[in-house]
């Protein structure tokens, strides 16, 4: 689809309008690109009436319409479920960083914002709670047609915080969910793995299915520096006086063994990881979060 | 500094240029990069290099820098080792000290030394100084200098010398050492008046300040102007320069001996012979000795050569002895010398040297050669292998010589016309007046200017030959030219009042008798030659006044450039090519710290 891929390209979604416009944009080319909606199904919503073929399930067969017409038709619905997502977005200082012309909080935002208009159209119910050492912003979780406004609202007004702190807003967060939903986290998970991993375990423990979605822009994965520099936490401020050539083999190596502990963890607790570059076109992540509902349901 | 100097050193302004890296290095902390950075948790895992490390590479990458552009400076700059000696630009002052005879008075020297010192006291520091010793030649003692220690030095050992003063000498040599730079002469000296000679050249630039240190005379001198042994006695003439009568013993000494002693009483500014008659050997040397208390000291003895005066022979060839031209003149003038005992003369023609044996004729030390119609060949061989074997012969080419044969009787063609060239009234000029022949003419009253020649024979300019004189027309009238072993001088004229007037000329004596000592290579005999002229021994004096407007000024535009000789050895030196090869050193090990840094 490199149509698509373009059309879909980060840096070209950032130069729209409204983030609804953007939401629109990506999930509209992504389900285009699909060639159909895989996502009809069992719905408390009628939506169209067939005839009936063998093999088709006579429970679905229509009996009023075979007593008046004397034809065998069969009911589709539109699918309809009860499940309930709450998309998680870091909005810690490090998630403003940017290599190019998109930073990881855009690129989340984004991607937050597809999936909330994806689970509009899909009559899910959705809520949105941005967090940086604590929750910044809420919005419980809701199925109501002018919920979607208020989400891709509160996106695109997300202001950048302080220090990142993962595991406690999970905690939190897993405490408050009482009903078996979904989780979606967005965060360039720069914190204590270790406590990272324990918020989101929690939410297994639980019963809630998690994808994360791991932000990560090109630089921090290559470290493609050249001179030397003193570079500063975004954070933290804490500095350090570095030569890039002579450290990049061991950054990238740290940065590739991080990933791949949030991947083998991860994995192990039954959490679906998605790591993206913010170079890389939204419907990447599109595709991990619907793979990871079409499990769920 | 370290007697280091430059020969351009404008160049060392572009040092400047090193405070570049210095400013950049500064600059470069002071705005160091910072990158905001999201991971830097891992960055602090990974072995970041050490900061103190790395700023020890830095000082060292900016060290090399900094040196790079300074040995690159001072390599245009063209440094030079000259020792002490001062920088071509300083200003100089010259201190030219007299230690010619007249300063042998008692006392005379060690004042003249106190005035030399102070003068390198009054001397500013940045001043460089240079000590340039004077009697009849000038010696720079001292070179330029800002070592005050090594002019004490050089100063303390100056002494009188048995030489005769020549300022313009002095002069000149002072002018050659101050060059172009700004510079100050200091004359020590006692102010002779006979210092000023006449004939000398030499002057000092526009705008070189001078000051005399004068040194008293003393108020009186006697000198022994002349001492030979004669008929068995001794004759010593004691001049009396002073204003007052003034009487001296007069010993005669051999070793430590008194031979003989005599008083004499000499009146104001006259002299007086003394004779000491006394039994001495035959062979050896005396020394004549007169006490002189107040008086220059180097004039108060004479040698006396006890052997007996041997006279130089010499044979004048003509064609005929018996005519009017028959040589008679140079045998006159070479008798008047000496009282006809410096010279023993034999007029032949060539039929009498055809008898000579050959030995006889080769120990004649100066052959005159006025004519050549009657030589045989055994007459012209004897000439020509004399001439072959180290013979000294002047050929006057008059009317008796045949050119056409002197060819064949000198061993060399000289290449002279037949027929005479007639230029009335032609004078003669010698081109070199230094020449031994030319001395007694310096004097205005003594000029060849007089003599007037009538005809001459031209003479081809040849390379091996020496133009000593020239006729008035330009054409050669005194050379000089080796032939085999011996000497030949030709006289394009003659000799026998034929072809000119110069036999009747005062001037011809003197030429005669010198040229006839210049080929003999002779000293007067019986009498060792003092090194200074009588008049040195005069303590008469000019004033300050007087000594300064006899300088003569020069414009600076004619002087040699004085940084030749920095530029000389700074050319043999070549610190230059040392320091580029240090910057291109500096500068790689720059190039791979810095690799390694980055």
């Amino acid at each position: 689809m490199p149509g698509q891929a373009r059309y879909l390209d980060p840096a070209i979604i950032a130069r729209l309008g409204t983030i609804d416009l953007k939401a629109r944009t990506i999930v509209e080319g992504f389900l285009t690109g699909l060639h159909r909606s895989p996502y009809k199904g069992f719905s408390v919503e009628f939506a169209e009436y067939r005839q009936y073929l063998p093999g088709d399930d006579l429970a679905t067969l229509d009996w009023k319409v075979y007593a008046r017409s004397d034809r065998h038709f069969v009911k589709k619905y539109e699918e309809e479920t009860n499940l309930t997502c709450h998309l998680l977005i870091d909005v810690s200082a490090s998630m403003a960083y940017a290599s190019g012309t998109v930073t990881k909080l855009q690129y989340g935002s984004y991607l937050a914002g597809a999936i909330a208009y994806l689970m509009h159209r899909q009559r899910d119910s959705f809520g949105l709670i941005a967090f940086d050492d604590s929750v910044a912003a809420l919005l419980p979780a809701s199925a109501r047609s002018g919920h979607l406004r208020l989400v891709l609202l509160a996106l695109e007004r997300l202001q950048i915080g302080m220090r990142t702190n993962v595991a406690k807003p999970l905690n939190d967060l897993a405490a408050a969910v009482r009903k078996r939903g979904m989780v979606v986290l967005i965060s360039d998970l720069l914190d204590d793995p270790s406590a990272v991993l324990d918020g989101l375990k929690h939410f297994r423990y639980r019963g809630t299915d998690v994808i994360v979605f791991h932000i990560l822009d090109p630089y921090e994965l290559q470290f493609p520096f050249e001179q030397a520099a003193r570079f500063r936490d975004m954070e933290t401020e804490e500095e350090v006086a570095a030569v890039p050539a002579s450290i990049r083999d061991d950054y990238v190596q740290k940065m590739q063994e991080l990933i791949g502990f949030y991947r083998r963890e991860l994995g192990l607790a039954g959490i679906d990881y998605c790591l993206l570059e913010t170079s890389q076109p939204l419907e990447l992540g599109l595709m991990s979060y619907l793979m990871t509902r079409h499990r769920v349901l | 500094m370290f007697g280091i100097s430059f020969l351009s050193p404008l160049f060392l302004v572009a040092a400047i240029a090193a405070a570049v890296p210095i400013l950049l290095h500064l600059f470069h902390r002071k705005t160091e990069v910072v990158i905001d950075f999201p991971a830097v948790r891992l960055l602090k895992r990974a072995p970041v290099q050490q900061h103190r490390r790395r700023r020890l590479r830095e000082l060292i990458l900016l060290a090399l820098r900094v040196v790079a552009l300074v040995l690159l400076s001072l390599a245009f700059a063209r440094p030079y080792f000259a020792g002490a000696v001062a920088p071509a630009s300083a200003p100089l002052t010259v201190i030219a000290m007299d230690q010619s005879m007249s300063l042998s008075a008692p006392n005379q020297i060690e004042r003249a030394r106190e005035a030399a010192l102070r003068a390198v006291a009054a001397a500013a520091g940045s001043t460089a100084l240079t000590l340039v010793t004077f009697a009849d030649a000038a010696t720079v003692a001292v070179e330029p200098t800002t070592d005050r220690a090594a002019m004490r030095l050089a100063i303390a050992e100056v002494a009188p010398a048995p030489r005769g003063t020549r300022y313009r000498t002095a002069l000149a040599r002072a002018s050659e050492v101050i060059g172009t730079r700004e510079g100050r002469v200091v004359v020590v000296t006692d102010l002779q008046q006979a210092g000023w000679e006449a004939n000398d050249e030499g002057g000092l630039p526009d705008g070189v300040d001078v000051e005399v240190a004068a040194v008293a005379p003393p108020p009186g001198n006697l000198a022994v102007t002349s001492a030979e042994r004669r008929d068995g006695r001794v004759i010593a003439t004691v001049q009396n320069y002073g204003n007052a009568e003034s009487k001296t013993a007069v010993r005669l000494l051999m070793g430590s001996a008194v031979m003989a002693q005599a008083d004499v009483t000499v009146a104001p500014l006259a002299a007086a012979d003394v004779e000491l008659d006394v039994s001495l050997p035959r062979t050896g040397q005396a020394e004549l000795r007169i006490d002189d208390p107040i008086g220059y000291q180097l004039d108060n003895a004479r040698i006396v050569s006890l052997e007996p005066p041997s006279a130089t022979p010499v044979a004048v060839i003509v064609a005929d002895p018996t005519g009017a031209s028959g040589g008679l003149y140079i045998e006159r003038a070479l008798n008047v010398v000496g009282r006809g005992r410096e010279f023993s003369v034999d007029v032949l023609d060539g039929s009498a040297l055809a008898k000579w044996a050959p030995d006889d004729f080769q120990r004649r030390a100066v052959v005159f050669l006025l004519g050549t119609r009657t030589l045989s060949r055994a007459g012209r061989d004897q000439i020509r292998s004399y001439l072959a074997r180290g013979g000294q012969v002047l050929v006057a080419l008059g009317p008796m010589v045949d050119v056409g044969t002197l060819t064949d009787v000198l061993g060399v063609a000289i290449a002279a016309s037949g027929d005479p060239v007639r230029t009335p009234g032609a004078t003669m000029v010698a081109t070199d007046g230094r020449h031994p022949i030319f001395r007694p003419f310096l004097n205005p009253s003594g000029a060849l200017g007089d003599v007037q020649v009538d005809q001459y024979r031209r003479l081809t300019e040849h390379p091996d030959r020496v133009v000593l004189a020239r006729f008035s027309g330009g054409d050669a009238a005194l050379s000089e030219q080796v032939v085999g072993e011996g000497r030949l001088m030709i006289y394009t004229s003659d000799l026998d009042n034929e072809w000119s007037r110069f036999p009747l000329n005062a001037a011809f004596v003197p030429f005669v008798v010198e040229t006839a000592r210049y080929l003999s290579r002779g000293e007067s005999a019986g009498e060792a030659a003092a090194g200074f002229e009588p008049r040195e021994s005069s303590p008469a004096a000019t004033t300050a006044e007087e000594f300064t407007k006899a300088i003569d000024r020069t414009n600076r535009s004619n002087l040699v450039d004085p940084g030749q000789a920095a530029r000389d050895v700074e050319d043999q030196q070549r610190w230059w090519q040392v320091g580029l090869l240090l910057m291109l050193a500096a500068l790689a090990g720059e190039a791979l710290l810095g690799r390694r840094t980055t």
